[in-house]
């Protein structure tokens, strides 16, 4: 076995980045001049896209693709050098963040909030994205960690970004939080490496399958885990870790609340989906651990019983929590901050479920079912963030107490938060309805009782708050406020755009769920992960099982 | 014992950078940050330990004829010299979050800034 020819494929992989770098270097040179700024930044949005689906379908979906793509950054070989690897996972992960962020991005052309710091909306805005690609596309947990911050960076000023007094406040707990994070992520990432020698999640994955032969303990890398996954758990904004997406929401531009959402939120998910499955399912280690008060017994032979015990406990109190707390809210971010709070909990569930299960079918079906979930969220609620935006520029305020008659005003744009809304609520033939079916299916599946009943309180509350939200700023009387917005046609285009990709992934799910189903077994598949990324290793370890490194 | 020591420092530093995070006054909050990412840092390089290298292991020395001197982890170098740039980076800026705080609420009392909800 050889390495990869280093061709068309491998240099795709580092494609969008290169893209997303060159669009926030462009848009910062041209600071001056708004208009020029706007072009480049949307002709980097659209290359950002074209080379997405450049990945999706020549390393992932073309009939003879080789399935996953690596670029060695450098030419250094795999366990010494950066690796970035574009596998079905990443793909699928990318095109999600692709998609609202074109859409967000045509959507800021027509109006950037803030004062004086306008002329860094773009720049930031790219240097975001390229933050969430990086970590979708590394190889390597330390570069993980570099990536998240950079993404971290630029939503740090963004959280600062509208300037008023509770923004900063806003943002001074949210820097602490995450700089505090940073540091626990480093101390897992230390540990990771002095237990095991390697920090590439290849060579990582093969010598944890292996242990013996490169003389490691596996075991303390359950805790080690169990400190990556609270660090991921702040990103997606799991409970108990959810506390400051209600303020951080409230406090960030609309269109970037949207990106929070729908992108760097799926960065949380990812890494958990991505480390649990791809690295450290393969790690030998015996659990058989008892809880007494609930008689439940955690059971199994890698660490993934105790990442879907735990997963299974933040993600149902994540849909109470947000569900109950979307009910209660008087402005139309707050409905969504928090129900983007309760949805999490619906992707989480699947994963805990994958991480439960011994059954591998009914273990790639759950991950399916998260993915298709997770999908169903960045749209939908992408969606809902944006209007936010809509409804603020056009009536300046988003208190549902001040608005009203909303639907007659404008109603594209009721159709399309009404879409949305119902996407959420899962009902056919919209993205939401397979998202929703996928989960009750997997619960089902795995003869999952309280899953079942959390799934479905979960989506009684979604109703609830959804059907609150609708009828207090759509229906009823015209308010002052609603009687002389003027609704911003390019934005409402957007919107329904949006709506109008809802409908289509409920309608044409068949190769929805054909994509979803590659990126869950590339999750699955820690051999070709390995195979791809360190030749070396692999060959190190059939050929003789001491290979020293 | 060199074990020994760094662990006691490490100890010693999160719980300085512990005890300042909980201070009522925010620059006392940065400090404790900055203190902590610092404590990560020195955890990060005792994590790598200290060894004789090889050419394997330092890979930028196999140029270097036979003898490779002892030498701290190479790659926990260059992981904690990221690490550091970020950190330093993160706390300026969290240190001018803090002053802006100061000049739009007149003090850098946590519990004088009022609930975070609202």
């Amino acid at each position: 076995m050889t390495a990869p020819p280093v061709g068309t494929e491998s240099q795709l992989v580092i494609a969008p980045m290169l893209v997303v770098l060159v669009a926030a270097v462009g848009s910062l040179l041209l600071g001056r001049r708004p208009r020029a700024r706007a072009a480049v930044s949307l002709a980097g949005g659209a290359a950002y896209a074209v080379a997405v689906a450049a990945i999706d379908w020549y390393i992932v979906l073309a009939p003879d693709a080789p399935g996953i793509a690596t670029y060695q950054v450098g030419d250094w070989a795999a366990p010494f050098g950066i690796t970035l690897v574009a596998d079905g996972l990443s793909a699928f992960m990318l095109t999600m963040v692709a998609i609202l962020g074109v859409c967000s991005l045509v959507f800021s052309t027509r109006h950037l909030p803030g004062g004086e710091g306008r002329s860094y909306y773009f720049p930031l805005f790219h240097f975001l994205a390229l933050g969430v690609t990086g970590a979708f596309l590394t190889g390597d947990l330390f570069n993980l960690f570099v990536w998240f911050e950079v993404m971290l960076m630029a939503s740090y000023v963004f959280v600062a970004y509208s300037g008023g007094p509770q923004h900063t406040r806003a943002a001074f707990w949210y820097v602490s939080l995450n700089l505090l994070a940073s540091a626990v992520f480093l101390l897992g990432v230390g540990g990771i490496y002095a237990t095991t020698g390697t920090l590439n999640m290849a060579d990582l994955a093969q010598r944890l399958a292996d242990p013996a032969a490169y003389g490691l303990d596996p075991v303390p890398v359950v805790g080690l885990l169990g400190l990556l996954l609270s660090v991921f758990a702040i990103k997606a904004g799991l409970v108990p870790f959810q506390f400051w997406i209600p303020t951080a929401y409230r406090a960030a531009p609309p269109q970037i609340t949207a990106l929070l959402a729908g992108a760097t939120k799926k960065v949380g998910i990812y890494a958990i989906i991505r480390l649990s499955f791809t690295v450290f399912a393969g790690a030998e280690v015996a659990v058989d651990l008892s809880v007494p008060l609930l008689g439940v017994t955690i059971a199994g032979d890698s660490p993934l019983p105790f990442v879907g015990a735990a997963l299974f406990v933040m993600a149902t109190a994540s849909i109470l929590l947000g569900g109950i707390g979307a009910v209660g809210r008087d402005s139309m971010e707050g409905v969504f901050a928090y129900s983007s709070i309760g949805q999490v909990g619906f992707i989480a569930i699947p994963v805990a479920i994958a991480a439960t299960t011994a059954s591998p079918d009914l273990r790639r079906f759950a991950i399916i079912a998260a993915l298709v979930f997770a999908l169903n969220h960045t749209l939908a609620k992408g969606l809902l963030f944006l209007a936010v935006g809509t409804v603020r520029a056009a009536t300046g305020t988003t208190r549902l107490d001040d608005l009203g008659g909303l639907a007659r005003r404008s109603p594209p744009l009721a159709i399309a938060v009404f879409v949305a809304s119902l996407a959420l609520v899962g009902i056919p033939p919209l993205s939401g309805f397979f998202g929703k079916f996928l989960v009750f299916d997997a619960a089902a599946r795995a003869e999952n009782g309280p899953a079942i009943v959390l799934l479905l309180a979960g989506s009684l509350l979604t109703i609830a708050y959804a059907t609150r939200m609708w009828n207090r700023s759509f229906w009823g009387a015209r308010t002052p406020a609603v009687e002389v917005a003027t609704v911003d046609s390019v934005q409402v285009t957007v919107l329904v755009v949006l709506a109008t990709a809802i409908v289509a992934v409920g309608v044409g799910f068949e190769p929805v769920y054909e994509f979803a189903r590659t990126a869950a077994e590339a999750a699955l598949d820690t051999e070709s992960y390995v195979d791809a990324v360190d030749p070396q290793a692999a060959d190190d370890l059939l050929g003789s099982s001491g290979g020293e490194h | 014992m060199t074990a020994v020591v760094l662990a006691a420092a490490v100890g010693a530093l999160f719980a300085l950078g512990t005890f300042l995070l909980l201070r009522r006054d925010l620059v006392r909050v940065v400090w404790g940050l900055a203190i902590i990412s610092q404590a990560a840092n020195v955890y990060l390089l005792a994590m790598g330990g200290i060894a004789p290298a090889t050419t394997d292991s330092v890979p930028v020395l196999a140029g270097h004829g036979d003898h490779v001197p002892q030498t701290a982890d190479p790659l926990v170098q260059a992981l904690v010299l990221t690490a550091i740039v970020i950190g330093f980076g993160m706390t300026a800026f969290a240190l001018v979050l803090s002053y802006r705080v100061y000049e739009e609420h007149d003090t850098l009392d946590v519990s004088e800034l009022g609930d975070r909800e609202r």
